[in-house]
């Protein structure tokens, strides 16, 4: 930061009005979800509202699909991530300890060019891929896609993590007598286990809010919150206090979980993921 | 020095060596692709000796270490441990206890842990038995009061503390270091020297370490294995090493301050025997010039080698030939001061005792005695010495 008095002000001014144009459609979701559906299309809007009212939390809570739907998108979400974790920590440590032999020296660049597909493009096929096997409208079908997508991120982060550990870490254990899995079990997992944490938060957080493939691939039978929230737009009125009732229940797990990880997080995310080195 | 030492180096752990070496390497070559790591060397290594792997970077010395560790597969030969042929067995199965450059010690473990995991290896092991032998050998190298301290909480000497008490808590049969002390500074340094060099006496061990330090070389090494280019050198202890190097390369390797390297000529003018350089000459003496002229080596290029502390001097020409230079810089070192030399467009140090009188910008006459001039055959690192 600047020592000129002037440059602070004008760092504080431009980080206010960014906080606020930041922070004001949280505020405003919040606002909309006390409202009855008379007053969200109140003009002028209101900033307060002036019938506080929580039926749009009471729909949550007991309106018959939001529950379901937040247990689905936790069961999928939660499985496609313990699953694309453990792959992606396997493969990770294969491909920084043994990558010039399996993959070549693009690997890195390989396996990131899964994400440059927009997931559309897969989107539609997986559909008719998954009906012929009857994997439509099921949690398997839903989280193999998911791990379509993860795997390879996962994979990719965890590889980067292995790099930082150094690989006599790894020679000193075999040379104390210790076997190529149990060095992997006693030195380099706990080693990596703030990336580990960080590469959990970021696969977690892609399947609980994603969308389109929930809504490609599922909806009768099982249905995450994601393809619900268009429901509510759809008909003769956009229920938006039940939009932003079910929007702030859903941003609460992620967000409380970063708030409890940061640390993990921002040490995964930024150089350093081995601990205490 | 004579030639004939040349040829059958004696260890200087001799007096320990049973018929059979402790380790013995055979004809061990290691190739990258195209590059040649390491050619064709052959070494015994005896009970209880401290060997040093000693070359510049690229040399070769950490690949043979790798191979006889089992990190590294040798392209050709054989690596014997204890009669054992283990050329084929993972790191895991050959017992052996190694200390890395970066120590290798667990962030995430308590000194006490690292310590007891090498012990921790065979499962089921006696938890109270570990602990005793642990505190036994952290007791030896005095960080008993530390054990409990994560490894980011401790000093570089006292990780380097740890490190060896972690190579000391199992019985290997050999130790194997690399580059161990390159994370301190100097006089830590010299410490841990003197200090690995006691518990390798104390216990009787078989120690080999590598390092690109000469000086540490000489002073922690029963013998020297001095490497250049993936080819064996020289061994030799760092006494044969010094006095006695087989060619420029060693010459030019071994000792503080470097020996002085000059290229020169023999001539041979009318029954008299002539040593010249480019700005002066020397009449040789008769058994020097002999062996020079037996060897055909009349008018070839040669090198001649001179220690820093075999170097005379004196303000006016010597009468039996001397060099002409002017001094340079003078370096006090201790009890000595080491002379740097201007001579043409080269330079030569000597080593004299302290304010022996020599300023910056002085003449200096310098002669040596010829028992102690070395005659290389040639100019590059690989020139044989002729005498």
């Amino acid at each position: 930061m600047s020592r000129l008095p002037v440059g602070r002000w004008l760092v504080w001014a431009f980080l206010s009005v960014f906080t606020v144009l930041t922070l004001f459609p949280i505020y405003w979701a919040i606002n909309t979800s006390f409202k009855s559906p008379v007053e969200v299309y109140a003009q002028p809007p209101t900033f307060i509202p002036r019938d506080f009212t929580t039926a749009a939390y009471r729909w949550v809570l007991d309106g018959g699909k939001a529950m379901p739907a937040f247990r689905d998108s936790a069961i999928v979400s939660l499985s496609a991530t313990v699953l694309a974790v453990t792959i992606g920590t396997l493969a990770g440590y294969a491909f920084s300890r043994f990558g010039p032999q399996v993959g070549g020296d693009r690997l890195a660049f390989w396996l990131l060019t899964t994400r440059m597909t927009p997931p559309i493009v897969a989107a539609l096929p997986l559909f008719f891929l998954f009906q012929d096997i009857g994997l439509v409208d099921t949690y398997q079908g839903l989280i193999l896609a998911y791990l379509a997508f993860n795997v390879p991120l996962a994979t990719w982060m965890m590889r980067s993590f292995f790099n930082d550990v150094p690989r006599s870490y790894e020679e000193a254990a075999y040379l104390d007598g210790y076997s190529l899995f149990r060095t992997f079990y006693r030195v380099t997992l706990p080693l990596v286990m703030p990336g580990i944490v960080a590469t959990s938060i970021l696969v977690w957080i892609f399947s609980w809010n994603e969308f389109l493939l929930a809504l490609v691939l599922s909806g009768r039978e099982i249905s995450p919150f994601p393809p619900l929230l268009p429901t509510l737009a759809s008909g003769y009125q956009i229920q938006w206090n039940n939009i932003t009732a079910l929007s702030l229940f859903a941003v609460i797990p992620p967000v409380l979980i970063i708030v409890l990880f940061r640390q993990h997080l921002v040490r995964g995310l930024s150089l350093g993921a081995v601990a205490n080195r | 020095m004579q030639a004939s030492t040349l040829q059958h180096p004696v260890p200087a752990a001799a007096a320990v060596v049973g018929p059979e070496p402790l380790i013995r390497i055979e004809g061990v070559s290691k190739r990258f692709h195209e590059t040649i790591a390491l050619e064709a060397v052959d070494l015994d290594i005896p009970n209880g000796e401290m060997l040093i792997l000693l070359g510049p970077s690229g040399s070769g010395k950490t690949t043979l270490l790798r191979i006889i560790a089992g990190l590294e597969s040798a392209t050709e030969g054989r690596i014997l441990l204890a009669g054992r042929d283990v050329t084929d067995l993972p790191p895991e199965q050959r017992n052996i206890s190694m200390v890395f450059q970066d120590l290798a010690l667990y962030p995430h473990m308590t000194a006490f842990q690292n310590i007891a995991f090498p012990l921790e290896a065979k499962r089921g092991r006696n938890k109270a038995e570990i602990r005793r032998q642990v505190e036994e050998k952290a007791a030896m190298v005095d960080i008993g009061h530390l054990l409990d301290r994560r490894i980011g909480q401790l000093s570089g000497g006292q990780r380097q503390r740890v490190a060896l008490a972690r190579a000391l808590v199992r019985e290997p049969i050999v130790f194997l270091m690399d580059e161990a002390f390159s994370s301190l500074d100097a006089i830590l340094r010299r410490e841990f020297r003197a200090e690995f060099k006691r518990f390798q006496r104390r216990l009787a061990v078989t120690m080999i370490h590598v390092t690109h330090d000469q000086e540490e070389a000489m002073t922690m090494g029963d013998r020297i294995v001095l490497f250049n280019r993936g080819r064996l050198v020289q061994v030799g202890s760092p006494i044969d090493l010094f006095l006695d190097p087989a060619t420029l390369f060693v010459a030019r390797f071994v000792g503080t301050p470097p020996m002085n390297l000059l290229r020169c000529q023999v001539t041979h003018d009318n029954g008299a025997f002539q040593m010249k350089g480019e700005e002066w000459s020397f009449p040789l003496p008769p058994p020097v010039a002999e062996r020079i002229e037996r060897g055909g080596k009349t008018d070839a290029a040669l090198t001649l080698g001179i220690r820093p502390q075999h170097l005379k001097w004196r303000r006016d020409p010597w009468p039996g030939g001397s060099i002409e230079t002017v001094v340079d810089v003078v370096e006090p070192v201790g009890t000595e001061e080491i002379v740097h030399c201007r001579l043409g467009k080269g330079e030569m140090q000597g080593l004299f005792p302290l304010r022996a009188g020599l300023r910056e910008g002085d003449r200096a006459y310098l002669s040596f005695n010829f028992e102690h001039a070395l005659i290389f055959d040639g100019i590059d690192d690989d020139a044989r010495r002729l005498t």
